[in-house]
């Protein structure tokens, strides 16, 4: 069954789209509300949040990404395993680009929402579909996912730690 | 619980006839129950927005509590108490640590009791004879609860006689770190459904709370028995019915077995949004006199009249349900014997605002309505009632407490013991109740709106919003208790001693966060 994955370097540009991702929404909104937890919460409790926040952020990233190699495993190879980085980054850009509409919508209006959702989910079904027959999008996915590869040295290693730290404060 | 042997029970009479004829039944009652051997049960009530100026206990034009005045035939009346805040958070947190706001700084919207002050509660003063039991339905009251878990032997979840949640986590999902779990789902991980600027910190959270709110029947929720829907806090909806009866099996199943306790029941109702059973909608088909007020330039909102007198109507349908409700878990824990031996507090932790363009409380505002709250205490065995109309406060509840236990009351409690419990009327004390929501925690006060109440007046001082200058507003609560004739530029003597009176003491509450 493992032979049915891709390689690791390809799952690690994948996985890096969708850290990314989610990590940067999570981190937007943490700025927007850090302002008025700084009238409330000392440093500490602050960085607890954040610690919550990014654990959460973690699983949800693994969720997406596992989401995607089982999809490898249970395709024929020609239509997801091949080309994987390329068709992986669009469909998780695709599910969290929707994810982002839909509830980014709300803030605006509680009637477009299912619009939304729609409208990313055709636009990046298509891309999926077609995106390795454009050698443009193909390598600009490519080209971005490789860049955002560097993002993993710092979230990886925050994701490992913040974890740690809410697991202790859990126990003790 | 201890049974009352024979003789005891003839002790405790005695001992009650004795100290009605020479003091106030109150006193007496409670000497009495010392008589007893066994500490009593503390039962505390608690009714969120609850004013006093919608009960028909406090003379009220309608008759909104028929039950809190049978109730009131055998019970301490506090005819001026005041809340220290208008909202929840300060509210509460003075409640249950017998400090001023800006002693214990839980000031802001979802705020907590300074960390290192966090023992000074009303749970770890009484004791560990006690046990200390809490549930509340409003988060803002379960966060400074959670800050006091390692004093609480049962803290109960908010939903525990809810429906339809909808949020996926609730902070009671981390036990060990209940109160910054507020923080992490409710204010950041979680979609606020209510409020369409809500920026979820998580989009695989935010996005299945709003599918599953797209996808749930909200029509449910209103049914022949709610017309308006059900009672609802934020992300569930409960029957009062269900709640009280819920208290009501918790206090007779835990009381007899876990005696004396210290329980503490929060009850969101009559908090908006005013949404009774069907027997209490129309109840109150009458003219109420109605003052129309200017709206407030500092108002949160600009409601019409007319959508103000409804919502009025609404809450008072309301506060008639919670009393009816409160009517029946009494008339019950009676027959079953279970206050015997247990002072019953019943209050608030803020009142409730229908005028000046504004509809609620925790805003800019902070006139009678929304700080002037009912406390009511009845002793074990009490028979009659005691009236008491000197200003009180919210924080005399912990001292008073204290002294019913027998407990030493700590030198940093800024509540007195209350009249009747071995206070005195006091006529001469100043109450300073304040909203400081946007003010920094740990930062001089500077932004909110401080109230002094001494005697028959009230003063106001607003400072610190933006393009509203500073100001203040002087009323007369006896000759003038609508608050319509702003004496400040009239009565030049009151207004300057006042005025003193507040600003040094916000000056003196300031020294300590004053940068050296």
């Amino acid at each position: 069954m493992l032979k049915r994955l891709p390689k690791s370097q390809e799952i690690l540009q994948v996985y890096a789209v969708i850290a990314v991702m989610l990590s940067g929404w999570t981190i937007t909104a943490f700025l927007r509300k850090l302002p008025s937890w700084l009238l409330t919460l000392n440093i500490g409790e602050i960085f607890t949040v954040f610690s919550y926040a990014m654990v959460t952020n973690f699983i949800e990233s693994l969720i997406v990404l596992l989401l995607l190699l089982l999809a490898c495993i249970a395709l024929p190879s020609h239509l997801f395993r091949d080309k994987f980085v390329v068709r992986g980054a669009v469909l998780s850009i695709a599910i969290i680009g929707s994810l982002m509409m839909f509830v980014g919508l709300h803030m605006q209006s509680a009637s477009r929402l299912w619009l939304g959702f729609f409208e990313v989910s055709l636009l990046m079904g298509v891309f999926l579909g077609f995106s390795p027959k454009f050698r443009f999008l193909s390598s600009a996915v490519l080209w971005i996912s490789d860049r955002l590869v560097v993002f993993l040295f710092v979230l990886l290693p925050l994701y490992v730690i913040l974890s740690g730290y809410v697991i202790f404060r859990n126990i003790a | 619980m201890s049974q009352i042997s024979r003789r005891d029970f003839l002790k405790l009479y005695a001992a009650l006839a004795a100290s009605a004829a020479f003091s106030g039944a109150p006193r007496l009652l409670s000497s009495a129950l010392s008589n007893n051997g066994g500490k009593p049960n503390i039962l505390i009530f608690v009714f969120d927005s609850m004013s006093a100026r919608h009960l028909s206990l406090y003379g009220y034009g309608r008759m909104t509590t028929p039950n809190l005045e049978k109730f009131a035939e055998r019970a301490s009346v506090y005819h001026n108490h005041y809340s220290s805040a208008n909202f929840t958070t300060p509210g509460t947190a003075s409640m249950l640590t017998g400090m001023h706001p800006w002693t214990h700084r839980a000031l802001n919207f979802r705020g907590m009791i300074d960390r290192t002050l966090a023992d000074r509660n009303l749970f770890n003063l009484v004791g560990n004879e006690y046990t200390h039991l809490a549930f509340t339905q409003n988060f803002w009251a379960d966060i400074l609860l959670s800050q006091f878990n390692a004093d609480l032997d049962s803290h109960f979840p908010c939903d525990l006689y809810g429906q339809a949640r909808k949020s996926l986590f609730q902070p009671d999902d981390l036990p060990g770190d209940r109160s910054i779990a507020y923080y992490v789902f409710q204010d950041f991980l979680s979609l606020r459904l209510h409020d369409p600027s809500s920026f979820p910190g998580s989009l695989f959270i935010g996005s299945a709370e709003l599918g599953i709110d797209i996808t749930s029947d909200n029509k449910a929720n209103i049914s022949a028995d709610y017309p308006r829907g059900l009672p609802t806090v934020y992300d569930f909806s409960y029957e009062n019915a269900d709640v009280f009866s819920g208290v009501n099996d918790l206090i007779q199943s835990e009381l007899p077995r876990s005696s004396p306790s210290l329980a503490y029941f929060h009850f969101w109702s009559p908090h908006g949004p005013y949404n009774p059973r069907k027997e209490f909608i129309g109840i109150f088909d009458d003219d109420l006199k109605w003052h129309s007020k200017p709206r407030h330039p500092l108002a949160a909102d600009n409601f019409p009249q007319e959508h103000m007198r409804q919502k009025h109507l609404e809450f008072d349908e309301a506060i008639a349900e919670v009393d009816a409700e409160f009517g029946r878990v009494i008339s019950d824990l009676e027959k079953s014997g279970v206050l015997q031996n247990s002072y019953v507090i019943v209050t608030s932790d803020h009142g409730e605002l229908f005028e000046r363009g504004e509809i609620g409380h925790a805003s800019a505002l902070m006139y009678a309505p929304v700080t002037h709250i009912p406390l009511l205490i009845s002793a074990p065995g009490q028979a009659a009632r005691s009236d008491f109309h000197s200003l009180t406060s919210i924080e005399d509840l912990v001292p008073t407490i204290l002294q019913i236990t027998g407990r030493e009351i700590p030198d940093w409690v800024e509540g007195r013991l209350l009249p009747g419990f071995g206070g005195t009327e006091d006529t001469s004390r100043s109450l300073f109740p304040m909203v400081a929501k946007d003010n920094a925690t740990y930062q001089p006060l500077k932004h909110g709106t401080f109230a002094m109440i001494k005697g028959a007046h009230e003063l106001f001082y607003f400072t610190g919003y933006p393009k509203h200058p500073d100001s203040f507003e002087l009323y007369n609560l006896q000759e003038d208790p609508d608050e319509l004739q702003d004496l400040f530029s009239k009565d030049i003597t009151t207004a300057s001693k006042m005025k003193d009176e507040l600003l040094a003491a916000i000056d003196t509450a300031n020294r300590n966060f004053q940068k050296k």
